[in-house]
């Protein structure tokens, strides 16, 4: 990287104002201008993370009852609810990553074929539903998911001669309708993402690929596929993100952290019910910091994998 | 002929599973509005279902959405407007100078900053919404505009971006610049911004779009029924004594329009502004 | 070019600056409106209509005391928001209003710790204390010391369709236990093809009361849990006999009877009766109109040796610590909702059965309205019947958490579910609600 020159005629300080000096002053510029980045990590990140861990030891009955406990909270964190909240947002994870990763890479690569036509009609109709909030979203998945069988999911299952289902107070039933939540919003920006990986791909792999008498779904196995790793890996890395901190769909489907048997309770649900509706503030923190090192460990190994660190040389 | 048969089977296949997608995503949208237009009574004992009685479609709920409730929705939409382009705005001011401070130039704690703006991206903002809360009541942001924006408006996703688009700025221009007495913020504002305009389009559509539909934050931070933004008004319609479908319906269809407009208007810059990191090894 | 793009950029700053202080602006402007001299008193509340019948108590005061007028400013939040908010502003010591509507079920929450965050109410109540049904104010009482005024006694009670009752060849009044109802339920089936009742799966309305008429309860006086005690492991498989065995009842519709599913289900006429507190006529007046004139209220069947009623639900309205009017705010509660006067209020503008025993004698009570239209009038008849019954409930600290463990796990995985027996499911409970 290039040493920017030192300039001379910079250096005149004229005191005009302590400030505009300050503004000229290369050697102190480049803090100004990341100032703001380190001033709202402080602020908003550090100091939150950690009170967080620090509540997470402390058992809060009101401003001026506050004991500290020691590790009862994550003691307490060894009980079927939190248990059940992993075991949920584990299989909404697993299942959001298992759809939302093949479809909308098959997806990219028929909108990227050359003969496709109303290539952009198809992509606005898939990224139409990321425009949405996850409020509207739920309001029509609950309605259609409702129990009658006049709703839309009951009839369509109708005319193939299957039983209306109360969908949203069983287990499997809600998770499919959690998970096609989260499908109906997220698959046009995964489209997006393939696509812009697949654009990146030279031709000439695919043109020396047919020469050699390579069919369509062999170059899609030998090209496609190994160039767009970094995608798919950054793809698997935010579905498991999103996932895990998944909260707005179960929030909107059930109107609060209240899924019948908590078939719908994620770790941040159960967070914000221990937290917010029971008023367990050291435990809900003990619930946050241990979703915090989950998704930090989940991350670290997946960069590492993919060889992140290697690259960008910190 | 094989051959030829082969590829017609293909592009079947091709064309139907996009048709059927496509419909999957647009269907919800055609029911929404449908729903609208429908007395809220019909929601309530049927759901949303394929039993639609066209003739009786009206107008009535958006003009209730005007009225009713003392006007509370168009006060709901004026703060979500408010809130998003204050916080596009100032979020594109901080993150475009800090991704182009790190991009630009060499100082002490360059790498360490870079690498923490890294980590910030992948830590869920929902572990903190607790401490932040309580940090909210201490420093009296609760209930107001600045306590929504404040605490998200330097986005490391939006720093990243800047950062990236900022390494391809030519250095001759900064040189040039510093020769003709610049300073290192005129430069800035006056040289280089220009320069960074799509990389500006691309993520303020984007912060623009995740501000208007943003949930959880606002859902915490927000306190008095005049000062909610559309998404967490609409949750609040939603009661253990009954649901308000009458204004639900309207309020959800038109708290889409804007974004929509904004999408139809400028595909691009949503696309590219989406496409922030994913392209990068 | 460049310069006039740095013109745009600031001008908006600008504008957006200017416009989000406005906002703040004309918010405080809002708030000082009113009258000059008069105070304002600060409310929220989670329910549209104690919005209401909290301004109509204003307008009596008002004219009742013009010296000290009072402005009141109601916020109304959705239900988990609302006790949410007001717990953190309680806890944090600031940003709490001067009163507010506490449900029974989140009160104990307020209650925690040394100090709580909530006036005491007994000066005000000891002077009327013989006129009110106490065991409701016992529910938001700690120590001796009241911090809640409830606005009803939520007596439970059976809603009878009288329709399909006479299809089916059956008195109402000829049901006095539950083996009455259980067999007036067989014939009811046999006779109509229709569910006797409906029973919930997400909430504790079909399974609580009747724990508590035979004298049980989640945690005995003494906070201690007993969740899975004989009485209510019994309860829970009469319940589920009604389900499986006896084939009387179906799970309710969506759950739970406030939910959409049910009441348009309900009102369709497809459920014989359904038991309920006294407060839920509200909700047939307004969702389910179709079945005016067929629904009667009676008490509920008895278990042997238990009782014919229990209170349920409730709210308490509160007064926060950190109100800068407290003795006036109290004042004016005690007038809205212990005076007779008030109390007659909460029937006729609410239709709640009133916390003053002696306001239910008053002529006003029987004078036509919705109520009286939809159900008949001899809606007092059949309270004043059960009333000795009711006691308190008992809410220790535990409270909340028993009942978030009954309507999420116990009802549903017994009932619903069958993933679990009555006892397994208890015990589960009551060992997860001692544990914490």
């Amino acid at each position: 990287m290039l040493e920017p020159p030192v300039v001379a005629l910079n250096k005149s300080y004229n005191r005009l104002s302590k400030i505009k000096t300050l503004f000229a002053c290369q050697k102190k510029a480049p803090y100004l201008f990341v100032l703001p980045f380190v001033v709202s990590f402080l602020v908003f990140f550090l100091y939150p993370i950690i009170s967080t861990v620090i509540m997470s030891f402390q058992r809060i009955d009101g401003p001026e009852s506050i004991t500290f406990i020691g590790l009862k909270n994550y003691k307490n964190l060894i009980n079927p609810h939190f248990f059940n909240a992993l075991w949920v947002t584990t299989r909404y994870t697993f299942w959001t990553m298992l759809v939302l990763i093949p479809l909308p890479l098959l997806l990219a690569v028929f909108l990227n074929k050359k003969t496709t036509i109303g290539k952009k009609y198809f992509k606005s109709a898939f990224f139409m539903p990321a425009l949405t909030s996850v409020i509207v979203a739920g309001l029509f998945f609950r309605l259609a998911f409702g129990e009658q069988e006049t709703t839309l999911v009951n009839s369509i299952l109708g005319v193939f001669g299957i039983k209306p289902m109360v969908w949203l107070q069983d287990p499997e039933g809600s998770m499919f309708a959690m998970v096609l939540l989260c499908t109906w919003r997220w698959l046009g920006v995964n489209i997006i993402y393939f696509l812009s990986g697949l654009q990146g791909i030279p031709v000439e792999l695919y043109e020396s690929a047919s020469i050699d008498g390579a069919n369509e779904i062999q170059q899609f196995w030998h090209i496609t596929l190994p160039s767009l790793k970094p995608v798919i890996m950054y793809v698997l890395t935010i579905s498991v993100y999103g996932g895990y901190s998944m909260f707005a769909e179960s929030f909107a489907l059930w109107s609060g952290p209240r899924s019948p048997g908590e078939i719908g309770m994620t770790i941040v649900n159960y967070l914000y019910q221990e937290g917010f509706n029971n008023n367990n503030l050291g435990f809900a923190s003990a619930i946050g910091i241990t979703l915090f090192v989950l998704v930090m460990i989940v991350n670290v190994i997946q960069l590492w994998v993919s060889g992140f660190f290697k690259k960008e040389g910190v | 002929m094989t051959s030829k048969y082969k590829e017609k089977i293909g592009a079947i296949i091709i064309y139907l599973t996009l048709l059927v997608v496509a419909l999957f995503c647009l269907v919800p949208f055609f029911f929404l509005l449908i729903s609208s237009l429908r007395p809220g009574v019909e929601m309530i004992q049927n759901g949303i279902s394929f039993q639609i009685d066209f003739s009786a479609l009206n107008l009535k709920n958006y003009w209730l959405l005007v009225e009713g409730k003392d006007g509370i929705y168009p006060l709901w939409y004026i703060n979500s407007v408010i809130i998003t382009v204050a916080h596009t705005v100032f979020s594109l001011l901080f993150t475009s100078m800090v991704g182009y401070g790190l991009a630009i130039y060499n100082f002490k704690g360059k790498n360490l900053i870079f690498t923490i703006v890294l980590v910030v991206m992948m830590i869920p903002v929902e572990i903190l919404i607790l401490p932040l809360y309580k940090l909210a009541i201490s420093i009296d942001l609760i209930d107001s505009y600045m306590g929504v924006i404040l605490p998200f408006v330097v986005t490391p996703t939006c720093i990243f971006f800047f950062r990236q688009y900022a390494m391809s700025l030519p250095r001759e221009l900064l040189d040039a610049g510093r020769i003709d007495g610049c300073g290192e913020f005129k430069i800035f504002f006056q040289i280089m911004m220009p320069l960074m305009l799509p990389a500006f389009g691309a993520m303020g559509i984007l912060q623009a779009m995740s501000s208007w539909n943003s949930f959880v934050w606002p859902l915490i931070v927000l306190r008095s029924t005049d000062m909610l933004t559309l998404p967490i008004g609409l949750q609040s319609l939603i009661t253990p004594y009954g649901n308000n479908y009458d204004l639900l319906f309207p309020g959800a269809v038109m708290s889409v329009i804007p974004i929509m407009i904004l999408f139809i208007i400028n595909q691009k810059a949503f696309i590219s502004g989406l496409t922030v990191g994913g392209v990068k090894g | 070019m460049k310069k006039s793009l740095v013109l745009l950029l600031s001008l908006v700053l600008f504008l957006t600056m200017t416009v989000s202080g406005c906002g703040k602006e004309q918010r405080a402007a809002d708030a000082k409106a009113g009258d000059g001299k008069a105070t304002t008193l600060t409310f929220w509340t989670f329910q549209e209509l104690h919005k209401n019948f909290i301004d109509d108590g204003v307008a009596t005061w008002n004219t009742n005391h013009p010296d000290k007028p009072i402005v009141v400013k109601t916020e109304v939040y959705p239900y988990d928001e609302m006790h949410n908010k007001l717990l953190i502003a309680i806890q944090s010591g600031t940003g709490a209003p001067d009163m507010a509507d506490i449900e029974l079920g989140k009160f104990a929450n307020f209650l925690k710790g040394s100090k709580p965050g909530l006036v005491e109410f007994n000066d005000v109540i000891e002077p009327v204390k013989d006129k009110l049904i106490m065991g409701r104010l016992e529910n938001y009482a700690k120590s001796g010391k009241y911090y809640g005024l409830d606005y009803h006694v939520g007596a439970e009670v059976m809603y009878y369709n009288k329709e399909i009752l006479d299809q089916a060849g059956i008195n109402v009044n000829d049901i006095v236990t539950w083996d009455d109802y259980i067999a007036a339920g067989k014939k009811v089936v046999e006779k109509t093809g229709k569910p006797m009742t409906t029973l919930e799966s997400m909430e504790k309305w079909s399974y609580y009361p009747l724990i508590c008429m035979q004298g049980s309860d989640a945690m005995d006086k003494d906070g201690n849990v007993i969740l899975d005690n004989a009485i209510n492991v019994k309860t829970l498989q009469t319940l589920k006999d009604m389900l499986y065995k006896d084939k009387i009842a179906i799970i309710t519709p969506g759950g739970h009877h406030h939910s959409e599913e049910y009441w348009a289900w309900m009102n369709k006429g497809n459920a014989a009766s359904v038991w309920m507190p006294m407060w839920y006529m509200g909700r047939f007046v307004q969702y389910m109109p179709d079945l005016k004139n067929k629904i009667v209220i009676r008490p509920m069947p008895v278990f042997p040796g238990g009782k014919k009623s229990a209170g349920m639900g409730g709210t308490g309205t509160a007064i926060t610590t950190q109100s800068k009017n407290i003795e006036l705010a109290k004042q004016f509660l005690a007038e809205a909702k212990l005076s007779k006067e008030g109390s007659i209020k909460t029937w006729s503008l609410l239709g709640f059965d009133p916390i003053r025993s002696d306001a239910w004698s008053d002529p006003v009570m029987s004078a036509p309205n919705k109520y009286t239209d939809y159900f008949g009038t001899d809606i007092f008849i059949t309270l004043k019947s059960v009333v000795g019954d009711i006691g308190s409930i008992n809410v220790g600290p535990k409270f909340p958490d028993a009942m978030a463990q009954i309507e999420k796990n116990v009802i549903f995985k017994v009932l619903k579910e069958q993933s679990q027996s009555p006892e397994e499911a208890l015990k589960v409970a009551a060992d997860d609600v001692k544990a914490k």
